[in-house]
């Protein structure tokens, strides 16, 4: 943390934890609330709930309607989110300072009063049908949801956070009220950082005395699971490009080899010196964009390698690319790859802390895993002394049996089967 | 706010160094005049090639060097080609910045452009081409800016069109770095805590500092949109789309872009901006409704996109229409455009926390001669009120000058 820093921990009335990262700097306050439950915690037939209740809890709470809410948080030229991912639902707010004590007191309010009207659920409902829809026409929207489906199935990660069609177009209010009344129930955490206002604690429960919120701090808990098998799936489309996706499932964040995994993933795919990019981009030519995808996950997080390259060339692409990671489960990196990957994960850690938003949410994201404040600071120590044998473990352990999703053209599809099948990873 | 130090090397080539004694990294961005609206018509995407190319090594890095070394160091880089500028820019950890800045004046002056580079990163471009065509919403804005502006440059793809770029050569792109890249067309911009960077010292004997003045280059002509509309059929497309395209006054005029910035917030940035209010909250006619401002030299450009289903696309447009006319005949309320103000103030004072956006901001700006400090746009805001608003701005908004597209599913 840099110079002028300080942060307290504290506790909201019902159990909260509230965490206070104060900056010296411009005039401006970061809050984030992150609360266990996004849309893996959707049940089956209502998949896409988590994030619909999300984006009605600001269409009115307390005794703002929406449009007083909107009017308020948009008069102060503040911005308001509310999202779930997979593993729980942030609620952001970033504004000026000096609007603070008008705006923090919204952000318990939106969760323990939200209006959820029938009229304000079904827009929402709606906006979200119609996003699904176009996500259609983005070939690695296609390929990322088929990549998905092979890797979870129909469990709680097998699923986009926006949901599926028709399920979603099933879910009613009281679907939300219920699932409104359980927020907090797996755990939350508040995190403010920037400018802190004076008396925050009061303005954050302001309206609230007689319903406190009752939650905890979000324990250290086993997440939902992935396949372990081999697969292939492809999709056809009439595009230029195939695009390919390699993918496994492997550890939640904090996990004993997940340290490993992320220098393995900064020594593959962060930053233009990165392997997948040298050797798919600089070397072959073979695409434009190219990369690794490896989020923070509390269960199996998915570990995938993603790719597009021109139909004509599906054949060497997929060879190329499975070859990188076979590479992974044969051969250690080398000690200067793995100096590499280290200066990599310090640099993102760097640049990851520039701004107050940024400094709120990677902690929120640790602390809602239920791992210690400084988690990133303790990585970055124990990612010191890992070695190439350590992280060929984490690969061989993890990564050993790697799914593969396509969309494309027949022609690419067929030819990249090929070399899937004589090349690929058999159950 | 930090006050941005100006300078000038003797060969005309300016910097401009902005202290951020707090930020974790420092930005250098060393820009430009060099965008694809320089380009004569044989050289179509070449601008944006070299910036590729650019990242093959030059006089003292071989391909992938620079990557390497900056990458080694904790910091990162990209660069970026636009119409009418280009810029390439590393973050670093102070400690590491004055090894960066040579590496960049290197990298940039000095590209080496050897063939078989050549050939490999064409195909990069190639894939890059089609990975864009493959998503049936950029072919529709691609469109509807080559039928808006009307033969200018505005209206090209910045990516190339693809039987030039099979038929570009080292040579020919030689000649294009030679002719842009230029003294007196570039700037190099320096933000986060400079302290121990030796900005000017360090320049004295840098390959900027060796660059040569450019000879004369015609100006790119000003922009005249045509106004008018098309419909369009396209593959692959799930949602129906409305774009439409206006003209504003271009980049010089920066008290205009604040003017344009409040307008296009007031009319579609959040629940209850006109156009979102009408058409996505009330009517629910659209799943979005976005309009963003593009700030260009030979003029701006106003985009709106609207996703609806294709049965609602007269419909839509008939209300966007009505809108825009209400706006022209019936000033905005002094509270709606001050929420615009918030928001743009807001938007631009966040946009402060991070070296890199302070360095684009002030580079640019200096690359384009404006000499305006951080604190000018703000001041700016409170100059637009209601009644100027009206007169300047909002008739350059009418609907009938704009250009419409209509793009449905085939």
């Amino acid at each position: 943390m840099s110079s002028g820093v300080s942060v307290e921990q504290r506790q909201l009335p019902g159990g909260c934890p509230l965490w206070l990262i104060e900056r010296p700097g411009p005039e401006i306050l970061s809050a984030k609330l992150w609360l266990r439950g996004g849309s893996s915690g959707d049940a089956p037939g209502r998949r896409g709930e988590a994030q619909l209740l999300a984006g009605v809890l600001s269409r009115g709470c307390g005794e703002l309607s929406g449009d007083a809410l909107a009017d308020l948080v948009e008069g102060c030229g503040a911005g308001l989110r509310c999202e779930a991912a997979e593993d729980g639902t942030l609620l952001s707010l970033k504004c000026a300072s000096g609007d603070a004590a008008l705006l923090l007191p919204l952000l318990l309010k939106m969760v323990c009063q939200p209006w959820l009207l029938d009229d304000q659920v079904s827009l929402e409902r709606q906006l979200n049908l119609q996003t699904l829809q176009r996500q259609r026409e983005d070939p690695f929207q296609l390929a990322h949801d088929q990549l998905r489906r092979l890797l979870y199935g129909t469990g709680p990660y097998g699923h986009d956070p926006l949901g599926v069609d028709e399920e979603l177009a099933q879910i009613g209010v009281d679907h939300l009220r219920q699932r409104a009344s359980r927020y907090g129930e797996d755990g939350a955490v508040l995190v403010l950082a920037g400018r802190i206002p004076a008396e925050v604690e009061q303005l954050l429960i302001q309206g609230l005395d007689a319903s406190d919120w009752t939650c905890r701090a979000p324990q250290r808990a086993p997440g939902p699971q992935g396949a372990s098998q081999s697969a292939l799936a492809t999709s056809q489309d009439d595009t230029e490009q195939l695009v390919l996706m390699l993918g496994a499932t492997t550890t939640p964040l904090g996990a004993p080899q997940a340290l490993a995994l992320r220098l393995l993933h900064c020594h593959l795919g962060v930053g233009m010196s990165s392997r997948l990019f040298v050797a798919l981009r600089e070397e072959h030519g073979l695409a434009y964009d190219v990369g690794v995808h490896y989020p923070a996950r509390l269960g199996d997080a998915p570990f995938v390698f993603h790719l597009s390259s021109g139909s004509d060339r599906a054949a060497e692409a997929t060879a190329e690319l499975i070859q990188e990671w076979q590479r992974l489960l044969q051969e250690p990196i080398s000690q200067t790859e793995l100096e590499l990957a280290l200066a990599k994960f310090r640099g993102q850690e760097a640049l990851g802390r520039q701004t107050s938003s940024q400094i709120a949410d990677r902690h929120a994201l640790v602390l809602g895993h239920g791992l210690p404040f400084d988690f990133a600071d303790r990585c970055l120590e124990e990612a010191a002394v890992l070695t190439p044998a350590d992280l060929q473990a984490a690969a061989q352990t993890l990564l050993a049996a790697p799914s593969l999703s396509l969309c494309g053209p027949a022609s690419a599809l067929q030819a990249a089967e090929t070399v899937w099948q004589r090349q690929g990873f058999s159950c | 706010m930090p006050e941005p130090r100006r300078s000038q090397l003797n060969n005309g080539a300016g910097i401009v160094e902005i202290d951020l004694p707090e930020a974790p990294v420092v930005c250098l961005d060393l820009w430009c005049q060099a965008g694809s609206a320089w380009e004569q018509p044989a050289e179509s995407g070449i601008a944006h090639f070299l910036e590729h190319m650019v990242f093959k090594g030059s006089q003292q890095l071989s391909a992938g060097e620079f990557d390497l070394k900056v990458e080694a160091l904790g910091g990162n880089s990209n660069a970026a080609t636009g119409f009418d500028d280009v810029h390439y820019h590393v973050l670093m950890p102070a400690a590491a910045a004055p090894q960066a800045l040579d590496l960049l004046l290197d990298l940039v002056l000095q590209p080496r452009l050897e063939s078989d580079d050549f050939n490999l990163e064409r195909q990069v471009v190639l894939e890059e081409l089609a990975q864009s065509e493959d998503q049936p919403e950029e072919v529709a804005f691609q469109e509807l800016l080559r039928q808006a502006c009307n033969g200018h440059a505005y209206g090209l793809p910045i990516l190339g069109r693809r039987e030039a770029l099979e038929a570009h050569t080292p040579a020919s792109m030689a000649r294009f770095h030679q002719r842009h890249y230029r003294a007196d067309r570039c700037c190099l911009a320096a933000a986060g805590p400079l302290e121990g960077l030796q900005l000017n010292a360090r320049l004295a004997d840098s390959p900027l500092a060796a660059l040569p003045r450019a000879e004369l280059i015609p100006a790119v002509q000003p922009l005249q949109l045509q106004a008018g509309s098309t419909r369009l059929e396209l593959p692959r497309l799930e949602a129906a789309r409305l774009l439409m395209a206006w003209q504003l006054p271009g980049a010089a005029d920066q008290d205009a872009v604040v003017g344009g910035d409040l307008l296009t917030t007031l009319l579609a940035e959040g629940r209850r901006s006109r156009l979102v209010e009408q058409l996505r909250e009330r009517l629910r006619l659209v799943e979005s409704i976005d309009l963003d401002l593009n700030v260009l030299e030979s003029g701006c450009l106003v985009l709106l996109e609207a996703v609806c289903e294709p049965e609602r696309l007269s419909q839509v447009e008939q209300e966007v229409r009505r809108v825009l006319l209400e706006l022209q005949e019936q000033s905005p309320g002094e509270a709606e455009l001050e929420r615009a103000r918030r928001l743009v103030g807001n938007g631009y004072r966040f946009s402060l926390e991070v070296a890199g956006s302070v360095a684009a901001m002030v580079g640019n700006s200096q690359l384009w001669g404006r000499r305006h400090n951080l604190q000018q746009p703000l001041d700016w805001l409170l100059h637009w009120d209601p009644d100027r608003l009206s007169r300047e701005m909002i008739p350059l908004l009418h609907p009938d000058r704009a250009f419409s597209l209509q793009a449905v599913p085939a």
